[in-house]
């Protein structure tokens, strides 16, 4: 029997009156590989963040090193042994690979000791048998040699725990066998490791346990000793829900082709994207983060530039370069990032609701402000947005009120093509049956509209097609009753026939 | 919400209580100071800085800044000023003359900054530092180093009173106030520019055009800087390329007094002219209490600290 190192139990993180874990139990052996998966959003990060110290859990337990604990700080965390490397780059460019391991966490007293630090790396290169110069900089290094910077970063503290999150997944294929065989030499020096990661070939290959989250919960974990875990097992886990996390949405008929777009590619080298919504059709675009379905659709908005492509609107070829002339020919593009991209904070709600309207439905170079309340008021009550006042300036609003701010700014505008990047992220379940509700409505007035989503019973409940994109390519196409969890998700993670 | 901790949240609540003290403790000193001559002796005092903290206020919030306003207004006084020197006879033609290089070279040097800024998506403190140095420059060149008279040519604004006692000067700053009040409340573009100090981006994805609407605000605040000029040598009747100095930083402070942020997005011209009046009123109060100057310029400083750490009381709590 292995010694068991972490466990963490019945951890349930409630945001805002949403549970994104709710009530997970999982451990950790020493030495292992434990594999996390579960689709986007699922609360894998959710869960390392809790055990990083990054939030508090509103519920549960976690034994470390013969203690409890109700929650972790950052500190402690790091005390305790645990080390991260993130998914995102946090490496400063301009600085050389030591310098980056060490900063921060220097050795030395008042003045560094750049001899010993430089000491210490060269031999942990040396012992995870990998070829970095360790004065070079970061600037200078291709991304997986920036990646193995990471690792020795976390691995620097010393560290029993080593939690990686999608360390692959900028990598091509020899890279990411690079990075994987490094994973398995860590483990082997006896640290335990936590592995994130969507790529299920991967996971099957390097873990001694794979645990499959859905919906914040634990659905099963599998032994994986002898690395024969079939991925259509994992991938049935992953999806799987009950009837009743379902939208039921009302039909209605599809008209004639609205949009096309031909032959779109966002760069010189890459893949070729041609598609068609109807009138009154949503079409879903699935796929895992960072398949490209968000920059598919900035290339069409004119929000990036695109290499090429051509856009035609009820079969007439229309000049779209910027977001301005985008809109001008109907587009609507309710972001991703709604705090970000979507809104302004330090203003109003009814000036966030009016400022693309202001083109077209308020006339004049004058504008008064305060007979502005007239003209969105409907919309607002329609949608149900809470606020103490229409003059609230919009960081007051909770997360789905703002993005039924973003909503109404659009309706407003009165747009024929809509485009949903991840509408309903992050809200609550009222809040996006209020969407679902508009979303139908503006269908059936023969709008057209693109969604992008992971949430899986959204993607499912409300597309009339959905197109999976994976690696910038669309990959396939499913429509009507074909539209099931485990056809996308398979081909989403490319595993579909495998 | 309630009325009691909104009223307090905003700002101008705060400045207006901040000046009726510093107004009713310096009158209780000495009862001239609120005199009507004297609160009109402060608004003249404070006429050419309130019009550059309107300029600078309509930059900040719409997300930029602009170092080089004293400069820009020091140029085109210096443009006037040459012309005045070059002609033998002044007529009205020669005015209009006059007025229109100084009101085109502030709206050419606004553009400048504008356009680089907007292009080149560099930081406008350091575009506009630079190109200070630029306007300075071709002040200095113009002039010679010399001291530039205007002739007396703007001495009838500076001279003329309405009713025979509110001089003119004061309306001219009234009425960029105003005008900067409308522009940001009342049209299309002030709105939008809010929308583009406020965020970007989302401005950018609205369909708002970035460049132009920034390139547009430069040249308004060069057009102000103009006539800060006029108002400049109506009361001076002279300019030397070196008088726009510490005017920029002094807009800067009054435009922040009164509640703009440099995050942009946020804040109010009633705000700035606030401000803008409380460091005017400072000032005089000093004068009238007989404050020696060098202290005089010790407790500006301490106040405008004050100011701006009390303004900022509601974000401290909020960091992190």
């Amino acid at each position: 029997m292995k010694k068991t190192i972490l466990n963490m139990k019945e951890i349930k993180k409630e945001f805002s009156g949403i549970y994104a874990l709710s009530g997970i139990t999982f451990d950790l052996y020493e030495g292992e590989i434990h594999c996390l998966v579960g689709e986007n959003g699922a609360g894998k990060s959710t869960l390392m963040k809790v055990l990083s110290g990054a939030y508090s859990p509103s519920e549960g337990t976690m034994a470390l090193a013969g203690k409890e604990y109700a929650a972790l700080t950052p500190a402690m965390s790091k005390a305790l042994g645990i080390a991260i490397v993130y998914q995102e780059n946090d490496l400063v460019p301009s600085m050389d690979v030591v310098e980056n391991i060490y900063v921060g966490n220097e050795k030395g007293s008042l003045f560094p000791d750049f001899k010993l630090m430089l000491d210490e790396t060269k031999k942990q290169i040396g012992e995870l048998g990998i070829f970095i110069n360790p004065l070079e900089k970061i600037e200078n290094l291709p991304v997986s040699d920036q990646q193995f910077v990471k690792i020795l970063k976390a691995l620097s503290v010393k560290p029993n725990i080593l939690i990686m999150d999608e360390p692959t997944s900028m990598f091509n294929v020899q890279d990411s066998a690079k990075v994987l065989d490094l994973v398995k030499r860590i483990s082997e020096m006896g640290i335990s490791i936590i592995y994130i990661s969507h790529y299920l070939n991967e996971v099957v290959q390097i873990a001694d346990r794979i645990t499959v989250i859905r919906d914040g919960m634990v659905i099963n974990t599998y032994d994986n000793k002898n690395k024969d875990i079939p991925i259509s097992i994992i991938t049935k886990d992953m999806v799987g829900r009950s009837v009743d996390m379902f939208y039921n949405k009302e039909k209605h008929a599809i008209g004639e082709i609205m949009l096309e777009v031909k032959h779109l590619q966002l760069s010189s080298n890459s893949p070729v994207i041609d598609f068609s919504v109807r009138k009154g059709e949503i079409l879903g675009f699935s796929g895992m983060v960072g398949s490209g379905r968000t920059e598919i659709v900035r290339a069409i908005t004119g929000a990036d530039r695109r290499y090429a492509g051509d856009i035609f609107i009820h079969g007439k070829q229309v000049k779209i370069n910027t977001p301005k002339q985008s809109i001008e020919e109907g587009f609507a593009h309710i972001t991703e990032d709604r705090q970000l991209l979507g809104l302004m904070l330090s203003v109003s709600v009814l000036e966030n609701t009016t400022i693309v309207g202001m083109r077209n439905k308020i006339k004049g170079f004058f504008v008064n402000i305060k007979k502005h309340p007239r003209l969105v008021e409907n919309i607002i009550k329609k949608l149900k947005i809470k606020m103490p006042s229409i003059w609230t300036e919009a960081i007051y609003l909770s997360g789905g009120n703002q993005q039924k701010v973003v909503l109404a700014k659009w309706i407003f505008a009165e747009q024929d093509i809509y485009i949903f990047d991840e509408p309903t992220r992050g809200i609550d379940i009222n809040a996006k049956e209020e969407f679902y509700k508009q979303m139908t409505e503006l269908t059936k007035q023969g709008k057209c509209i693109i969604m992008i989503s992971s949430d899986m019973p959204e993607l499912i409940s409300m597309s009339d097609r959905v197109l999976i994109i994976r690696d910038g390519a669309i990959d396939s196409e499913l429509i009507g009753e074909k539209i099931k969890e485990q056809e996308i998700i398979e081909r989403a993670l490319g595993v579909h026939h495998l | 919400m309630k009325t009691k901790k909104h009223l307090l949240k905003d700002q101008r609540v705060l400045l207006a209580i901040v000046i009726v003290t510093i107004v009713a403790t310096v009158t209780a000193i000495n009862p001239k100071f609120i005199a009507i001559t004297n609160l009109i002796t402060i608004f003249q005092q404070i006429s050419v800085i309130g019009i550059l903290t309107m300029a600078m206020g309509l930059l900040l919030i719409s997300g930029g800044i602009d170092l080089s306003i004293g400069n820009i207004m020091v140029l085109s006084g210096v443009v006037m000023a040459r012309i005045i020197e070059s002609r033998d006879v002044i007529n009205e033609g020669t005015l209009l003359l006059v007025i229109g290089a100084g009101v085109a070279t502030g709206i050419i040097c606004g553009f400048l900054n504008g356009i680089v800024i907007a292009k080149s998506k560099c930081i406008p403190l350091i575009i506009t530092l630079g190109t200070s140095q630029m306007f300075y420059g071709l002040a200095l060149t113009i002039s010679g180093g010399r001291i530039m008279s205007f002739k007396g040519v703007f001495d009838a604004l500076g001279k003329t009173k309405l009713f025979s006692f509110f001089p003119v000067m004061l309306f001219v700053l009234l009425g960029m106030a105003l005008l900067s009040f409308i522009i940001l409340n009342y049209t299309k573009f002030g709105r939008r520019i809010v929308a583009i100090g406020g965020n970007e981006k989302n401005a950018y994805l609205s369909g708002i055009p970035i460049v132009k609407y920034k390139v547009t605000i430069y040249g308004i605040a060069g057009a102000f800087c103009a006539i800060a000029a006029i108002i400049f040598s109506s009361r001076i009747d002279s300019i030397t390329a070196n008088a726009g100095s510490g005017y920029e930083t002094n807009a800067l402070t009054a435009a922040i007094i009164g509640g703009i942020t440099f995050e942009g997005g946020k804040g109010t011209i009633s705000g700035a002219f606030l401000g803008c009046m409380l460091i005017g009123i400072i000032s005089n109060a000093m004068n009238i209490l007989q404050v020696q100057s060098y202290v005089q310029t010790v407790i500006t400083g301490a106040i405008i600290v004050c100011a701006v750490v009390l303004s900022n009381i509601s974000n401290i709590k909020k960091t992190l």
